[in-house]
């Protein structure tokens, strides 16, 4: 379970997150939506303690990450923005080397890194170098690598962005199997149809604040739209309009 | 998360960036052939040298107009090692071309000045502008000069004179260095060649794992882990080191290898170098490799790009060149305070190492520790700056 209160966060003049507080719950799937720059990416980089916040506070099942960033690191799987992966190293070196970084024994790493192969169909790059994967392929070693210590928090930063139908539905899979699992997973997109397939609740960011949140039928209410997007488009150009004033 | 676990995750991270390094071919062959290169080249120019020697020692005199001097002629032919030839026509020209690398020429009234006591000039045509043939034609001048002054000493004591009068001053050269360490001072490159490849050895890894992670992204995806900061930084400064270790041990083998093989004899010196020497250099080295390792870490984390991080290091790696320069232009004399400096303490180790003169068990930990610390505060700048924020997601 993630809790986020009021967090900000300020970079020199600009403020790329104001006021962003959500609650996302173990066994659901919480959406994070929101144009591009509206603080999605650095919300999530200070949920999984790469930034500092300013202000505010989160806690990841109740370790609260200022006072224990690692203790609180070694509860999230990440999948960030860019995958980042190593060129040079193979699927298989990749799952080693953080699941080694999170001191994962080599019996249980071995055993794990069967298991994602299998749950991700994987096994055809396990031993193949990451410089010529394909998009679709470098998902999944990033997804594997992010789950390789089974973390109970999942984080995904536009998982599904530039991914074909089938890599698409196989995210949508994970995050499925996440949910009936009991993890708690988060994930941020802009895209409509993504979040109002997977998602039990949404947390709409424009201008760095939070301008709606609850499950779709609620933000339908909320927005005075039948459709979600309608719905989004007026939540989140109702902030625009404020924060461009 | 306590400090062992921290030091695994170090070692972690430190076989990664080996791992991830060693198999960047094309990095890998350019480290190889910087490495190779030094000792090849200066093995070559040995060889080269220990020739000339020899070839100073065995020479072929063209002379011009034998039939005026025959004595002289005949007296040089009785020399060890010395041929006489005819001399081509056009003498100028022939050295001039680099046909020949001198020629004697003897002229017409040589005989008649000679008979009168008169000074009887012989020419000697040579290019001064050849280094490669200067022990050759200064072993050709000096035999000219110790027949004249055999025939010089021989007219005084014709006419009742001691030479020992026409000898008003005798200039004796007293050398105090030993053949060692003059063998050193022509060495003074291999220190430097160690020296330097500490810095190549680890400029690799120094760039790809930080400037390089942060620019390929894969940074932020590290940062995720539970890992401290000083845990990732310490593991990427200890690889680095790690490969400059290896150069290191690479280039002073070489080196080793030349000193074996160089006739050094030939050249007038004598040389030992053993096992102890070797030792020497490797103790005098090792601690260096932790200090450019950090340094270049730092510097490459501090760099906003991976092109910016590269051109820092090519400034970094003239420090080592200006401490050989600096060497040879003023022979060091060894200050107690140079050991506390690195890379001049190196320097100061390997030089002596190699002259023969082993330095005392404090000067090396003197040195050691120098560089412990030095290292030990660029490797805290590193972990200052994988801390920040604005060097993590770039500036």
């Amino acid at each position: 379970m993630i809790d986020v209160v009021k967090l900000e966060k300020r970079f020199g003049s600009v403020t790329a997150v104001s006021d962003v507080s959500f609650t996302a719950g173990d066994g659901r799937v919480t959406g994070l939506l929101g144009p591009n720059g509206a603080g999605k990416t650095t919300t999530l980089r200070m949920l999984y303690g790469v930034m500092r916040p300013d202000r505010g506070s989160i806690t990841v099942d109740g370790v609260d990450t200022s006072a224990k960033p690692l203790a609180a690191q070694a509860r999230v799987g990440v999948l960030p923005d860019v995958y980042g992966l190593y060129p040079r190293l193979t699927a298989r070196e990749h799952i080693r080397y953080f699941g080694e970084l999170h001191g994962m024994s080599r019996a249980a790493l071995a055993e794990r890194t069967e298991e994602l192969f299998e749950l991700l169909d994987m096994q055809h790059i396990a031993d193949r170098r990451a410089a010529g994967y394909s998009h679709g392929e470098r998902t999944k070693v990033a997804l594997a690598r992010a789950l390789v210590h089974r973390p109970q928090n999942v984080l995904l930063d536009e998982p599904t962005n530039g991914l074909d139908v089938m890599s698409t539905r196989a995210v949508r899979e994970i995050v499925r199997r996440l949910r009936a699992d009991g993890r708690c997973v988060l994930f941020s997109s802009h895209v409509m149809q993504e979040v109002s397939a997977l998602c039990d609740s949404i947390v709409v960011v424009a201008g760095g604040r939070v301008v709606a949140q609850g499950t779709p039928d609620e933000l339908r209410t909320q927005g005075g739209h039948d459709d979600l997007e309608d719905a989004f488009v007026a939540l989140a150009g109702a902030a625009n309009g404020g924060a461009q004033r | 998360m306590t400090t062992r676990t921290a030091w695994r995750q170090a070692l972690v991270v430190l076989v990664k960036e080996f791992v991830d390094s060693c198999r960047d071919r094309r990095a890998l062959v350019s480290l190889v052939l910087t490495v190779l290169i030094g000792p090849v080249i200066t093995g070559f120019m040995m060889n080269r040298m220990a020739d000339r020697q020899r070839a100073a020692e065995e020479v072929r005199i063209p002379v011009a107009g034998v039939q005026y001097a025959p004595a002289l002629v005949e007296w040089l032919r009785q020399q060890s090692g010395v041929e006489v030839v005819a001399a081509p026509d056009n003498p100028e020209q022939a050295v001039r071309d680099q046909d020949e690398y001198v020629v004697a020429i003897i002229p017409k009234d040589f005989a008649e000045r000679f008979r009168a006591s008169k000074p009887a000039t012989v020419k000697l045509v040579a290019d001064s502008a050849r280094a490669d043939t200067f022990p050759q034609v200064n072993r050709v001048r000096r035999l000219f000069e110790q027949y004249g002054a055999q025939i010089g000493s021989l007219r005084l004591v014709g006419r009742g004179v001691s030479p020992a009068v026409a000898t008003p001053l005798q200039v004796q050269e007293v050398e105090v260095s030993t053949t060692q360490q003059r063998a050193a001072r022509l060495l003074a490159v291999i220190p430097l060649m160690i020296l330097l490849s500490a810095f190549t050895g680890a400029m690799q890894i120094a760039t790809d794992a930080t400037a390089g992670e942060r620019e390929r992204g894969s940074l932020e995806a590290l940062l995720v882990n539970p890992v401290p900061r000083s845990a990732l930084a310490i593991g990427k400064c200890l690889a680095a080191a790690a490969a400059a270790m290896i150069a290191v041990t690479v280039t002073a083998s070489l080196c080793a290898a030349l000193l074996r093989f160089i006739p050094m004899q030939e050249m007038g010196m004598r040389f030992r170098f053993g096992v102890p020497h070797f030792a020497g250099m490797m103790a005098a080295v090792l601690p260096m490799c932790l200090v450019t390792a950090a340094m270049q870490s730092a510097v490459a984390t501090l760099a906003r790009s991976f092109k910016e991080a590269q051109s820092y290091m090519g400034i970094l790696i003239l420090a080592p060149m200006l401490v050989g320069v600096l060497g040879t232009l003023y022979p060091i004399d060894n200050q107690p305070w140079m050991y506390g400096v690195p890379m001049l303490g190196q320097y100061v180790l390997l030089t002596n190492v190699l002259g023969g003169r082993a330095p005392a068990v404090l000067a090396f930990v003197a040195a050691a520790l120098s560089c412990v610390i030095v290292a030990a505060f660029f490797i805290r700048l590193t972990v200052a700056l994988f801390r920040d924020e604005r060097i993590v997601f770039g500036r």
